[in-house]
């Protein structure tokens, strides 16, 4: 198949076009890339902060759930011990309880007769209407509320049910109230600045008066981020409380957005929210942002000068060399023609130059417009009998000789080897109008030359005719002439291929 | 800790307020409805010992009251804060609070004779009936023993009891919130009363001061006057009867903490539009106010109440008499609330609205 040869514009063309694709490419696919970058470092920053959160909601559920239990079998141990004691007399009794309570470090060690009279460390009181796990005549189990006392202060009540005999009377339960402002310090976090947590109960009252950040505060949650989510949201985080569940809410109060994390606290009826600043997460976010996104820009930057800079420099280069190869082209172009047209041996034009040269000057002579030419037919004398007493070398030194003489003499003219012993020669210009005193002064060194033993060369010449219709009306004519001139310069004594035959014969 | 701080201030300003009140009034002014800001001022929870010091490290007290019911748990309340500031003082204070189930003169009588044989520096008596009582206490005065009256009833104006702390203002209680009620319908239409006790001197002042306020009014009338004994129920049940005997009743007068959360219930079983008025803050008559089913009640300051009884039974103890280091009554405020005032009464009283 063969194409259509390429330019080098085209070329150039193609390079920038792919420069630029290769450059488009590549700028894409790193803002994709930084795109994907940033969604997955928000997905993984997201995603690491709700594990944080979650996990601080667990441990610190943990630590409550912990202090529970741990203190129900403190409860177990000091009504054994007090069982054990010898108890005589109701300061006997305010006494051990004392002890306990101080060992147990407690806001409130008690022990409650089968009447629901309440003994304290320092006091004995009926206790029916105030402690509401004595609402039933019997506690068959261990039981957890929360005491809200006058002025907002707030107790974990922690109850058991026992079955010792004191001083004569029944006792039915044993309870301990923890104050919640222990329990908050208990859970504090180190971070208190950047990181809230608060203690709810199942309608979203914020019982340890701890602060969730400054938008909810010590309000109620439910109140706090009512129209701040949907509907389904906000209900479904309602029955989470109800149902005293485990999850997530992200909600906006304004203009930012904050995610709580919220676990229930086993058996309390309690669920502990905890929440990051939201500051803190977005200053986070932000600063990744911008570190991918400047880490990017100068990448693209970069990018963009190196692509540059390289298709500049590609650019040069491929018009270099396509230069180059071009001008290699025409060299070799000139000299493969200059190959065809020139005889190897003397260096002047050959035969095929010479038919170009014809063909060109019939084409002239046929338009009428060739004028002052004057063909020369030249043939060596003597070249086979040099060729077959002294060797090729020799005949090929002869031609040499013979084409020197025919250039020296027809300065102005062209000289072809058109055979072996044969030259034409073309006359035009100056060449033309000093062809007769050339042609002479040529035949009088030849027949200088039939005395020296030198190179003989007959000539027959023409000018070119108005009945000419071709160069080769010349030759014809030219190359009578030269045979005749050949006669002439055998009477005189040259050599000739008849003389040498001759010879040879004899 | 800033929280802390500003709550600490709050009620420090909250006791102030509230001593500037008790200082200028014997109770309240019908004239001046109290605003919800004011809400905080109904109780005092930040108390501090006065300059008193005791003369003894180790007090025992034996005090007893009408019924076991949160109104007494809220001046156990004052006096366990009292005790505790005691207690830092270096000072060790031992003390009974005892009621019985339901109120009863008897079971009273019956405790304080047992006081009597008990190592206390001081008994102090919610009086159960003025008249059954103060005969006893003038026995255990008699006997040596050191008594004074707490709370809501102190005994009969002639009883030896050596001092009262408590609300001394009753009458004027049951008079202004009559007065309120009476407002509300325009000054006519046929009343109910609710009363606790029969004898427990503050539900009877009460009652007084009611039917003497109703009285005022040529075009109100009473058509009749209970007694709950203390008992929801039964103050449930007595409206209920009271509605059916009297379906046009257009406002119901509660003198004690049982009555209108009995009432309540009635009212809104039996889709009535009867205006109730009641007395202190149980958790539930504050529910009906906030949904504006009672339209107002009167708060004691329990307390206050509590708080007070033990630094002025500490004194008596050391054998002082009414006089420069307190008063023969020590009184204590009781304010009007309305409903808007409900939901941050639950939240200081509870700690949570919608509990």
């Amino acid at each position: 198949m063969k194409g259509k040869k390429l330019s080098e514009k085209a070329v150039a063309v193609t390079a920038a076009i792919g420069s630029v694709l290769i450059m488009v490419t590549v700028i894409a696919n790193t803002y994709w890339a930084s795109k994907q970058a940033i969604s997955s470092t928000n997905e993984a920053v997201s995603a690491v902060s709700a594990f944080y959160l979650e996990s601080m909601a667990d441990r610190r559920a943990k630590t409550i759930t912990n202090l529970i239990n741990n203190n129900f079998d403190y409860m177990e141990k000091a009504v054994s011990v007090i069982d054990d004691e010898k108890i005589e007399s109701q300061e006997d009794l305010r006494a051990a309880i004392g002890r306990m309570k101080s060992l147990l470090s407690l806001n409130r060690f008690a022990l409650v007769d089968e009447d629901d009279i309440v003994y304290t460390q320092y006091t004995t009181y009926t206790g029916g209407s105030r402690h509401p796990f004595l609402a039933k005549k019997t506690l068959d189990d261990k039981m957890i509320s929360t005491v809200f006392r006058y002025g907002s202060s707030k107790d974990l009540c922690l109850a058991i049910p026992i079955d010792i005999k004191i001083m004569g009377k029944q006792f039915k339960a044993c309870f301990v109230q923890i104050d919640i402002n222990d329990i908050v310090d208990l859970l504090a976090f180190d971070d208190q600045e950047s990181t809230h947590f608060a203690l709810y109960s199942e309608n979203g009252s914020n019982i340890s008066e701890t602060e969730l950040g400054q938008l909810i505060g010590t309000k109620n949650i439910f109140d706090a981020t009512s129209g701040n989510v949907s509907e389904d949201k906000w209900n479904s985080f309602r029955d989470d409380f109800a149902n005293a569940k485990r999850g997530t809410l992200t909600f906006t109060i304004g203009d930012v957005v904050d995610t709580i994390c919220y676990e229930p606290v086993a058996d309390t009826g309690w669920e502990l929210v905890v929440m990051i600043r939201e500051s803190v997460i977005e200053d986070q976010f932000q600063e990744i942002r911008e570190k991918s996104l400047a880490t990017n820009r100068r990448q693209i930057l970069f990018l963009l000068a190196l692509a540059s800079m390289f298709s500049t420099v590609l650019y040069y280069m491929i018009r270099r060399v396509a230069k180059e190869k071009l001008e290699e082209e025409k060299e070799n172009s000139k000299v493969f023609k200059s190959m065809a047209n020139t005889d190897s041996m003397t260096g002047v034009r050959n035969k095929h130059a010479y038919m170009e040269t014809e063909a060109q000057l019939n084409s002239w002579i046929r338009e009428g417009a060739a004028d002052k030419l004057a063909l020369v037919v030249c043939d060596i004398n003597g070249l086979k009998y040099v060729n077959d007493t002294q060797g090729h070398a020799a005949g090929d030194e002869l031609i040499k000789d013979a084409c020197s003489l025919i250039c020296n003499v027809f300065s102005h003219g062209s000289v072809y080897r058109t055979g072996g012993d044969e030259f034409v020669v073309l006359l035009s210009g100056k060449g033309y109008d000093t062809r007769d005193e050339v042609i002479a002064d040529f035949n009088r060194q030849v027949e200088e030359n039939i005395g020296n033993g030198d190179v003989v060369v007959s000539i027959g010449y023409t000018t070119l005719q108005p009945s000419d219709e071709q160069l080769h009306d010349l030759f014809e004519r030219a190359d009578h002439m030269m045979y005749d001139r050949k006669k002439e310069l055998k009477s005189m004594g040259a050599r000739t291929r008849e003389f040498d035959e001759d010879k040879q014969q004899q | 800790m800033s929280e802390k701080m500003n709550n600490i201030f709050r009620k420090f300003l909250i006791v102030a307020f509230s001593l500037v009140i008790a200082g200028t009034s014997s109770g309240y002014s019908a004239e001046a409805e109290p605003e919800a800001e004011d809400t905080e001022n109904v109780v005092d929870f930040e108390h501090s010992l006065d300059d008193y010091v005791p003369a003894k490290k180790k007090y025992n007290f034996y005090f007893t009251y009408k019924i076991v019911h949160p109104w007494w748990d809220a001046v156990a309340l004052g006096m366990e804060d009292a005790q505790k500031k005691y207690l830092d003082k270096g000072i060790v204070i031992t003390y009974e609070y005892m009621a019985p189930d339901a109120a009863s003169y008897e079971d009273q009588t019956k405790r304080l004779l047992q006081a009597m044989e008990g190592d206390y520096d001081v008994i102090g008596v919610d009086v159960a009936d003025e008249e059954k009582i103060s005969p006893i206490l003038d026995q255990m005065i008699d006997a040596g023993n050191k008594v004074m009256t707490f709370s809501s009833s102190d005994a009969a104006p002639d009883c030896k009891r050596i001092a009262y702390v408590g609300n001394t203002h009753n009458y004027q209680d049951g008079a202004d919130l009559t007065e309120a009620l009476c407002e509300k319908l325009g000054y006519k239409g046929k009343v109910g009363i609710l009363v606790g006790s029969h004898g427990a001197p503050c539900h009877e002042d009460r009652a007084e001061g009611a039917k003497d306020t109703i009285a005022k009014y040529k075009n109100m009338e009473i058509v009749a006057v209970e007694y709950d004994q203390d008992s929801i129920d039964l103050a449930y049940d007595l409206t209920m009867q009271m509605l059916k005997d009297n379906p046009d009743i257009a406002g119901f007068v509660c003198c004690n903490m049982s009555n209108p959360v009995g009432t309540a219930r009635a009212v809104t079983e039996l889709g009535s539009k009867a205006v109730i008025v009641g007395m202190d803050h149980d958790q539930e008559a504050l529910h009906y106010l906030r949904d504006g089913i009672i339209y107002c009640l009167g708060v004691q300051d329990c307390y206050s109440i509590g708080f007070d009884t033990l630094q002025v039974a500490v004194k008596i103890a050391d054998g002082n008499l009414p006089g420069a280091l307190f008063p023969d009554k020590t009184d204590e405020s009781t304010t009007i609330i309305y409903q808007e005032d409900a939901a941050p009464m639950l939240e200081i009283l509870y700690g949570d609205v919608s509990q």
